[in-house]
């Protein structure tokens, strides 16, 4: 069993208010004490971060991106953490969502610098263009896709039938 | 040394000699990497079958490929490939270099290894146990002995095909090409 810690540090339920008064339409939930859980505009993320920022919250863990293709919008996720005493324990998940087909949103990298690999990760593997990314190139892959593998409508078998499979055996050219 | 082989030794000292002095390129692809360290320390010691790792290709002669192989790493398998010297043997680890094993229907993954470069065996397993590179390697004794393991003369010979389908993956390749292609035996139908 895990023993309940006495979080330091900054409070989960005092932090949540302070949000909901400055940030206006705004979700906020507390799951397993130490998690908060935002659902924003894209307009206030940036606001958000620079406001969680200043609340200890320093580090970012990670940008990932979720394609929900029923309703027609990527989800942007930025999961902070703590590593200052203020800060507390607890990490903060950051939602957003973004349209599906002409996909823009803000870079981040003036405020978490280590942003700019994670960004050209989703703009590789969705195809989201982050304005103002000093280079948005590719980071794994070799090859260029017409869809962005990672999108939902990318069909895996039917790309491989098309570019492996048609590749011949060299026994079989002679 | 095996004293009833003596008179195989005086008279093929070349295959002899390079059937039990296989270098082994330390090259890490995939999971099966993780077999490789205990394969070569002392838990199982692969030095008595005459299998030492080296840091270079130019130095090696035994091209171990343990795993899933990106379109990355095929750069760099490609590569590795034609830097090793003559004569080179090549054994494929594991399912995935084999038709892609799991990764089956992967966007990023080579499926069949063997059309890119030639592979004198295979091992199977998802993952083969260590005693199977053993196995491999001494059916790859066999095989020099009995002159079957032409994977590297196969590449001179085939060369235009090898990189051929070598180019419909990546484009143009950045490096010459490592024999002399004849322009006209490829057909134009690029990628």
């Amino acid at each position: 069993m895990r023993k309940k810690q006495k979080v330091k540090g900054i409070k989960m339920e005092k932090l949540k208010d302070e949000i909901a008064s400055i940030f206006k339409e705004i979700k906020v939930n507390i799951a397993q004490d130490t998690k908060l859980i935002i659902s924003a505009k894209k307009e206030q993320v940036l606001n958000l971060l620079r406001f969680l920022k200043d609340k200890g919250y320093n580090h970012l863990a990670l940008i990932s991106c979720v394609d929900w293709i029923e309703e027609k919008e990527f989800e942007l996720v930025y999961i902070l953490g703590s590593y200052l005493e203020k800060g507390g324990k607890g990490h903060i998940i950051l939602k957003t969502r973004i349209h599906r087909k002409k996909p823009k949103f803000k870079t981040i990298i003036p405020i978490f610098e280590n942003a700019e690999p994670y960004e050209r990760e989703i703009h590789e593997l969705f195809g989201v263009d982050f304005e103002g990314h000093p280079r948005l190139t590719h980071l794994f892959l070799e090859r260029d896709y017409k869809i962005p593998p990672f999108r939902k409508d990318f069909d895996t078998r039917e790309y491989v039938k098309e570019v492996f499979e048609k590749i011949p055996f060299v026994e079989d050219k002679k | 040394m095996d004293r009833t082989n003596i008179k195989k030794w005086l008279k093929t000292p070349d295959k002899m000699s390079q059937k039990y002095s296989l270098w082994a390129v330390y090259f890490c692809t995939g999971c099966g990497i993780i077999e490789i360290p205990p394969v070569i320390t002392s838990r199982w010691d692969a030095e008595r079958f005459g299998v030492i790792p080296v840091a270079t290709p130019r130095q090696a002669n035994l091209f171990l490929i343990t795993g899933y192989v990106s379109l990355k790493t095929l750069k760099a398998i490609i590569r590795t490939y034609e830097l090793m010297p003559d004569p080179k043997y090549t054994v494929g680890f594991g399912s995935c270099p084999i038709n892609g094993g799991m990764y089956w229907d992967s966007y990023n993954t080579i499926k069949h290894l063997d059309k890119y470069i030639p592979v004198d065996g295979w091992i199977a397993g998802c993952m083969p146990r260590p005693e199977a590179i053993f196995i491999a390697v001494t059916h790859l004794w066999t095989m020099i002995d009995k002159e079957m393991a032409t994977g590297y003369k196969r590449y001179k010979e085939n060369y235009e095909y090898y990189r051929h389908n070598q180019e419909r993956l990546f484009g143009k390749l950045e490096w010459p090409p490592l024999y002399p292609i004849n322009e006209e035996k490829t057909e134009g139908e690029g990628n």
